[in-house]
């Protein structure tokens, strides 16, 4: 559930949908482990040259990563690959809701919005339209520490897709009229994904509530609705000059191209973009927990009771941050993993169990304090010790964790990173480079994670697992059910 | 004070765009070609089909056992029949339990989905490359000598219980549970959800009967795509499947969808928004003018530029989510609209929705408005194509609908022949908006104000 433009379109499905009905997964809960928005489900895709020799390819595979600056500060990532003639232009800037201004929740998401409501030569619907009558999609999404905006082209419009961001960074031309309209559309948005939704909001939006005790993380990305309502011009305008300057972004692009034309390309179209003095970044970090936190939730329109438990995260890029991504793996990736078996298999207590780094994207997709969580739907006559009970088994078995599981969650992990590599049409490679650009400032990083992983040890593990998996760094959020009575 | 600040705002920025030429964007260059990928399709003796395509580099494969069965084949008691003999099929077979191959096939990188669809049955796993043909046989062995151990019935029975009540707090599955019941009425297609008393009925015979009734070689297509040694897949699939059963032929029944303007409301007292379904049976692909169907259906309420998205989204603000969308049976399709709209603009929002299409049955699109959405079908149906996922969805299309090759491979041609006359004689013959099913998901009483109001309107025009 990212908070995003628009929604996958069920109907406009990019897979052709041979069966009538939509899945019946039990994934009602917004399950986000990977995530890369897009229209429809999107399977794993392909990707660059052919390299031979399949074994080795398997531990060897690298993307090709062009790194460099333009005078105005704008990062640019190229990555070319020849798989598909296509192209993605992700254009990424380093402010998310977290940082959003204190008296104007969802602000962030809302002047997403913003940005394809008209720019100096592209008016409202403009935007959207030269994409889609060139043959590609879009989309634009906000997240914990970057708002970003994408097309996926045919190869010969790249040129047309860099032209369009570059209008847009330039300045935006909104009128109220615009702003209104999106007012309402967000607000609608907030309505069919968290107001008028069975579980709307838990445990995606409701937990960092809970958990977090620093505005900056435990605030309503969402917004509030007097909140939106309230938004004006000036707001809009303000947002924009402050923090949607070249030196706050990164472009990244992906796909069949050549490289000195797209060097080209775009110090033609963005260079002369000026940059801006960027306000120093608040403090967002979290006082480290010492106690449990368990709250309920009302809600009105849900049946069964759920429970998301919820740990904070060792730092980001911390060997204890990498030895996390290896036990999430082993606690709740798969239907292997420990929670799935307990829960699920031994225990019946469920039918699925969601969990992961990072609800709105994935482990590498942030930049400050984070969560591991999991989540689950079950049934009343289930008291929520029993299934906390099953944690705490199945991190306590973290504590003789063996080498071989250690390797286990290693190949869980690779071939998880390849369906983001090669995955969602370039979009997945571009959303690392992106990142690893914005908030490390090494995108070539995307080629030294295996590595990363490989380091550790099942000690760390252990060490990772006594330090952080603790009872008193957790937040338990229970839903009460209460549909059907006033 | 602030509003004449805000009026300034306005000035400058009309003012500047007033001002400055607007550029047009830069045109592009020539397309590159698109070739689709190349696949090699087989038969074994016993009737199985297998699919065999090299894409991209990534060093991972998907494979998929999908088998022409689901909950088409379930009787009137028998909903989810299916769901349940597919998810025991996963808990193991005569030789592994579910915990052993849950723990091979992670060591492979993936594991293994079994799900059940109106039509099929998938059984399927994505992994690293190398893997493949360890792959193909643990799946071979779920389909083939499923062990059904009694033991686990009850658990997995619970489970659909729970997922069912869940589901069924959703007023988007509400509204399309109510859809389809009018409009597919006694086809398995109409039978959205069980009740739990029939869950509760179900026994091991009935899941082995199902599975004996259902599943077997000639109802089976097995697709490997990916990066994957064709000549060590292929040989896993033969050796792995030769010995399976024929089993019974390929027979889908075919639904008789009803037209009826029918209007359902399913009451959520103080609901902010209204879940609507407005729509109507339509022609399927078997049908030649599927296509240009679906480019009208792109243009009016398809994509997000479309007239319908335009109007109750861009211009309104009505909703977030609105669109429409063929969805297809056997031999069957159901055109319709769908959006979340805010309560008190209901009537409003159903009032433009059957002015766009009144609009388009009156009068063709422009030349250049329908070039753009054919741009854009030929751009969607590439991305279609690139991806392992999406080539198995391409593949299985043709192959469940009956169709030829040629449906693939001149679909750019086909997209572009369409004209703006064809586009308003789809409109007209495909969807009278006084033949549509409506369904309203939403707060009762504020809704039967709205719809005495937009019946009025109706009839005034």
């Amino acid at each position: 559930m990212f908070i995003k433009f628009f929604p996958p379109e069920r109907g406009k499905d990019l897979n052709f949908s041979q069966n009538l009905k939509p899945t019946k997964c039990m994934n009602i809960l917004k399950k986000i482990s990977t995530g890369i928005p897009l229209l429809a489900i999107l399977l794993l895709p392909g990707c660059a040259g052919e390299k031979e020799q399949l074994k080795d390819a398997a531990n060897s595979f690298q993307v090709p990563v062009e790194y460099y600056q333009l005078k105005n500060g704008l990062k640019v990532v190229l990555s070319p690959d020849p798989t598909s003639p296509t192209v993605v232009v992700a254009v990424y800037y380093n402010i998310g809701f977290r940082i959003e201004p204190k008296d104007r929740t969802g602000f962030a998401h809302l002047f997403e919005h913003m940005m394809f409501q008209g720019s100096q030569n592209l008016g409202k619907m403009e935007f959207v339209n030269l994409v889609q009558k060139n043959g590609g999609i879009l989309n634009g999404s906000t997240r914990f520490d970057f708002t970003n905006y994408f097309e996926v082209m045919p190869a010969h419009k790249l040129e047309t897709a860099l032209w369009a961001e570059a209008d847009r960074m330039k300045g935006l031309a909104i009128t109220q009229d615009n702003l209104t309209n999106q007012q309402g559309v967000v607000k609608n948005e907030v309505k069919v994904n968290v107001l008028n939704q069975p579980y709307g909001g838990f445990p995606w939006l409701d937990m960092p509530q809970y958990a977090n005790e620093n505005w900056y993380n435990a605030h309503n990305f969402y917004g509030d609705l007097a909140d939106l309502d309230s938004a004006n011009l000036e707001d809009v305008d303000k947002f924009f000059k402050t923090f949607y300057a070249p030196n706050n972004a990164v472009i990244t692009v992906v796909g069949d191209f050549q490289t000195p034309e797209a060097k080209k390309w775009i110090e033609q179209y963005f260079a002369a973009i000026p940059s801006s003095q960027l306000p120093s970044k608040p403090d967002i970090s979290e006082p480290p927990q010492t106690r449990e936190k368990r709250f309920n939730k009302e809600d009105k329109l849900a049946n069964k009771p759920a429970i998301a438990v919820a740990y904070k995260m060792p730092d980001r890029n911390t060997p204890e941050y990498y030895a996390m991504g290896l036990i999430d793996q082993l606690l709740a990736q798969g239907s292997d993993s420990k929670l799935y078996q307990k829960l699920v298999q031994e225990k019946g207590y469920t039918g699925g169990i969601s969990g992961g780094i990072n609800y709105l994207g994935n482990m590498f997709n942030y930049n400050g304090p984070m969560l591991w969580m999991a989540d689950l739907v079950y049934d009343a006559n289930i008291s929520p010790d029993s299934i906390l009970a099953q944690f705490d088994a199945a991190i306590l078995e973290l504590d003789t964790v063996s080498q071989e599981d250690v390797d286990l969650a290693i190949v869980k992990v690779r071939s998880n990173l390849y369906d983001n590599l090669g995955g969602f049409y370039g979009i997945g490679r571009a959303d690392l480079l992106a990142c690893f650009a914005l908030f490390d400032n090494d995108p070539a990083r995307i080629n030294t994670l295996e590595t990363e992983f490989r380091k550790i040890t099942p000690e760390i593990i252990r060490k990772t697992a006594k330090e952080f998996l603790r009872s008193t760094n957790r937040t338990i959020l229970i839903i009460d059910p209460k549909a059907g009575k006033s | 004070m602030k509003r004449t600040y805000l009026l300034f705002l306005i000035f400058a920025t009309v003012g500047l765009s007033a001002q400055t030429q607007k550029q047009t964007p830069p045109e592009g260059s020539t397309p590159k070609d698109f070739k689709l990928p190349a696949r090699k399709s087989d038969k074994l003796p016993n009737g199985l089909t297998t699919t065999l395509v090299q894409y991209g580099a990534i060093p991972k494969v998907n494979i998929n056992v999908i088998i022409k069965t689901g909950n088409i084949h379930e009787s009137e008691n028998e909903v989810w029949l299916g769901d349940l003999t597919g998810n025991l099929m996963r808990e193991g077979t005569k030789t592994m339990d579910f915990k052993t191959i849950a723990r091979k096939v992670a060591t492979m990188g993936g594991e293994v989905n079994v799900s059940t669809g109106l039509n099929q049955m998938t059984i399927s796993g994505s992994v690293l490359s190398e893997f493949a043909p360890q792959l193909v046989k643990i799946l071979a062995d779920i389909v083939m000598n499923p062990a059904f151990p009694e033991t686990e019935v009850e658990r997995l029975k619970n489970d659909l219980k729970r997922q069912l009540t869940v589901q069924k707090g959703v007023p988007q599955n509400q509204a399309t549970e109510k859809f389809r019941s009018i409009v597919y009425k006694d086809h398995p297609y109409g039978r959205y959800y069980p009740t739990e008393e029939m869950i509760t009925s179900y026994t091991i015979d009935r899941i082995r009967s199902f599975y004996e009734k259902n599943v077997g070689a000639k109802r089976t297509v097995v697709y490997a795509v990916g990066k994957f040694n064709e000549a060590d897949v292929k040989n896993a699939i033969t050796e792995s499947f030769k010995e399976w059963k024929e089993g019974p032929e390929v027979n889908f029944p075919i639904a008789k969808p009803v037209r009826t303007n029918q209007v359902a409301m399913i009451d959520r007292p103080k609901a902010p928004q209204t879940t609507v379904i407005i729509g109507l049976p339509t022609i399927d692909p078997s049908h030649p003018d599927y296509l240009p169907l679906q480019v009208t259906n792109s243009l009016l309420g398809g994509s997000f530029g479309s007239r319908i998205t335009a109007n109750i989204r861009e211009n309104k603000g009505y909703t977030y989510s609105p669109f429409s969308t063929i969805n297809n049976g056997y031999r069957v399709a159901i055109w319709y609209e769908q959006a979340d709209v805010t309560t008190e603009h209901t009537g409003a929002a159903l009032q433009e929705i059957s002015k766009e299409i009144k609009r388009l049955q009156s009068e063709p699109p422009s030349p250049e408005e329908l070039k753009g959405i054919q741009n854009y079908e030929a751009g969607i149906f590439v991305l279609q194509n690139s991806s392992p996922g999406g080539i198995i969805n391409q593949l299985n299309f043709i192959d469940f609908h009956g169709l030829q090759e040629s449906y693939l491979t001149d679909r750019v041609k086909n997209i572009y022949s369409v004209t703006p006359e064809k586009v308003q004689q789809m409109a007209k013959g495909h969807f009278k908006y006084e033949d549509m099913t409506l369904v309203l998901v939403g707060d009762k009483k504020e809704l039967d104000k709205q719809m005495k109001e937009r019946e009025r309107s109706l009839k005034v025009k």
